[in-house]
């Protein structure tokens, strides 16, 4: 009888340890092969990875219920959504002994004090990317919004612009270039916006998400709102195709947009030991420059900076200093009748 | 023999339930089920975090149809949609028509290469035909532009027009124009007194299967489209995908229902009235 509960055991076990996989759902190409291989030598388990290309697909996917991921990389605003819905596991700073290499500036983010469930991993600014070699012709500036919002610059870039097709993120850019906050909810300052955006519509090509790393690259474009990484890819893509013209990108002076992204545990998770162990791998300054390296992700781990490619590290657009990194704000979520608002301000300005 | 007739009757009829219940329960759970949640949605309140508010705390509200009937914007979206959707559905028409009549003349050997060619391009996925023609309009500078949405709409949807048509005229009876020809007809009173008003079928057909994707499509417009290339399409994407408020889509989803069906209804009775004459 003994036996036969043994052999019950075993037969239990087995399959128990050659399931030692980390189910992680993130955002496309955020993990380096090289540090994924790295990480299931170290830890002895696989690691398996999904991937979306937004916070909305990645939390309307969970509320459909899927479930069996261990880990989520969302931006700053979901964390504090997931914290809120109760579906995140509270994480053990016990097992978490490289928590400290986070800098100070992201230890104690509004969207979980203390780091009670999230991890920052990486952070993208949204910011302007420009064909430095033809700004330096036209003679435009650089580091600021006007580039995009004043006729006077736009005139000599009609039809060269594209902005980010984001209602959040245009209205974010109008705001912070009206002197606003970019969460700043007053009406009044919201049509304000609107109606600068309107004034620099004519001479903008399109709104654009993705089609601006290609068009920036290859010339069709001149300026383009954007997120940091692409604005890194666009850069090494004109290099790469010897272009006879330079990208560049930088922080506009009155203030942007800035995303972190962290590592949280999905209270459906079947693995939250490998999830811990695999965090504090991450947290590794070693682990945690790759995805700098990688993409030009901005890294919030003090301990990676070493480990990070002088050209990556170097560039203040990526890795701003402390007077820059003030002026720079998270998106929070809005209530549902502002939303609704805002998507009414954010129709007219498409269709005007 | 009433008795056998009778078993005939009702194996008969049995046979016909069974043809007839798969498609009838398709129907049902991917048209009909949806699209009463989707009624049903339209009447909630949109939740804290996306989906709807619960329905105990805030219950039903006509919010998003007040907020969709007050505005003439989304009005103006709306009609803007169908002009474009019956720009494309014209011009697939004006160029699906001579190929489809050149193919059932062509001998029949080639006939099936010819079909072939025209769904060809399905081989390759949609967006990257899209970006091709990104490419192709980028140097003409039409790209970004409302032509460029044009363009876009009919390349993709012109095999759905060419297809029914080609169905259509394979079936007419060459006899019909010999005689018409024997009669004196010339070229065209041949084409426009047998050849068209026998196509008619196919003709509506393919502009249905034209006409309703191109108002729901938001890939088009979103990528070869400029600034001022909003379609309801994209409209209703941006409150579930963007905007997180599911009632606000939903009834504008509802109304681009209600709108098609208005103008299929008309377009039904306007053939059925001719048919009539």
């Amino acid at each position: 009888m003994r036996l036969a509960l043994l052999v019950l055991l075993l037969a239990l076990a087995a399959p128990a340890r050659a399931d030692d996989t980390l189910h992680l759902y993130i955002w496309n190409n955020y993990i380096s092969p090289e540090t994924a291989a790295r990480f299931e030598a170290w830890c002895g388990c696989r690691l398996k990875q999904d991937y979306y290309s937004d916070n909305e697909e990645m939390l309307a996917k969970l509320e459909a219920g899927a479930a069996g991921y261990d880990l989520l990389v969302p931006t700053g605003n979901a964390v504090h959504t997931l914290i809120r819905k109760n579906e995140l596991q509270a994480l053990d700073h016990q097992r978490l002994q490289h928590l400290a290499n986070i800098a100070t500036a992201f230890a104690d983010p509004w969207y979980d004090p203390g780091l009670r469930h999230a991890v920052p991993y990486a952070t993208t600014v949204t910011l302007l990317g420009f064909n430095a070699t033809k700004l330096a012709e036209l003679g435009l500036p650089t580091d600021s919004w006007a580039l995009i919002f004043e006729p006077a610059h736009l005139q000599k870039l009609k039809g060269k612009v594209t902005v980010l097709n984001s209602q959040r993120e245009l209205m974010a850019a109008a705001l912070r270039y009206l002197g606003h906050p970019v969460n700043d909810t007053d009406p009044d300052h919201w049509r304000a916006a609107r109606d600068l955006i309107l004034r620099a519509k004519p001479y903008w090509a399109t709104f654009s998400n993705s089609t601006y790393i290609k068009d920036l690259a290859i010339g069709n474009i001149w300026v383009a709102h954007g997120y940091s990484n692409d604005m890194f890819r666009a850069r090494a893509d004109a290099r790469a195709a010897g272009r006879p013209f330079a990208i560049g990108f930088a922080i506009p002076r009155e203030g942007a947009v800035l995303a972190v992204d962290n590592f949280v545990i999905h209270k459906s998770a079947r693995r939250p030991d490998l999830a811990h162990r695999f965090i504090d791998f991450m947290l590794r300054g070693e682990n945690a420059a790759d995805v700098s390296n990688l993409i030009g992700a901005g890294n919030p781990n003090r301990a990676a900076l070493p480990y990070i490619r002088p050209e990556v590290a170097g560039e203040t657009a990526l890795f701003p200093p402390p007077e820059t990194l003030q002026r720079l704000e998270m998106l929070r979520d809005l209530e549902p009748q502002q939303r609704r608002l805002m998507s009414r301000l954010w129709t007219e300005i498409k269709v005007k | 023999m009433p008795a056998s007739s009778s078993r005939t009757d009702r194996s008969a009829r049995l046979t016909r339930w069974l043809v007839t219940l798969p498609p009838a329960l398709f129907l049902v759970v991917f048209f009909l089920i949806p699209a009463l949640i989707m009624a049903a949605a339209s009447f909630r309140e949109p939740g804290e975090f996306g989906g709807l508010a619960p329905l105990a705390e805030r219950g039903f509200s006509l919010d998003a149809y007040r907020f969709v009937l007050d505005d003439v914007i989304y009005a103006w979206i709306l009609a803007k949609s169908f002009a474009v959707a019956g720009l494309t559905t014209l011009l697939c028409l004006v160029l699906a028509y001579p190929l489809a009549v050149l193919i059932v003349r062509s001998p029949k050997r080639r006939r099936d290469l010819l079909v072939l060619l025209v769904i060809l391009p399905f081989a390759s996925n949609f967006l990257i035909r899209i970006y091709a023609w990104m490419i192709i309009l980028g140097p003409l500078d039409l790209l970004y532009s409302p032509v460029a949405v044009i363009v876009g709409m009919v390349y993709v949807h012109l095999p759905f027009m060419i297809l029914p048509l080609y169905t259509n005229l394979e079936k007419h009876d060459p006899a019909l124009l010999e005689a018409a020809q024997d009669l004196g007809a010339g070229g065209w009173a041949r084409f426009w007194c047998v050849t068209w008003p026998l196509s008619l079928p196919g003709v509506l057909s393919g502009s249905a299967l034209v006409f309703i994707p191109v108002l729901g499509m938001f890939a088009v417009p979103e990528l070869l489209g400029g600034t001022g290339d909003l379609l309801i399409g994209n409209l209703i994407k941006e409150q579930f995908l963007d905007n997180r408020d599911w009632p606000l889509g939903a009834a504008l989803s509802l109304l681009l229902t209600l709108a098609v069906l208005a103008v299929a209804g008309l377009s039904s009775a306007l053939t059925r009235n001719r048919g009539q004459m």
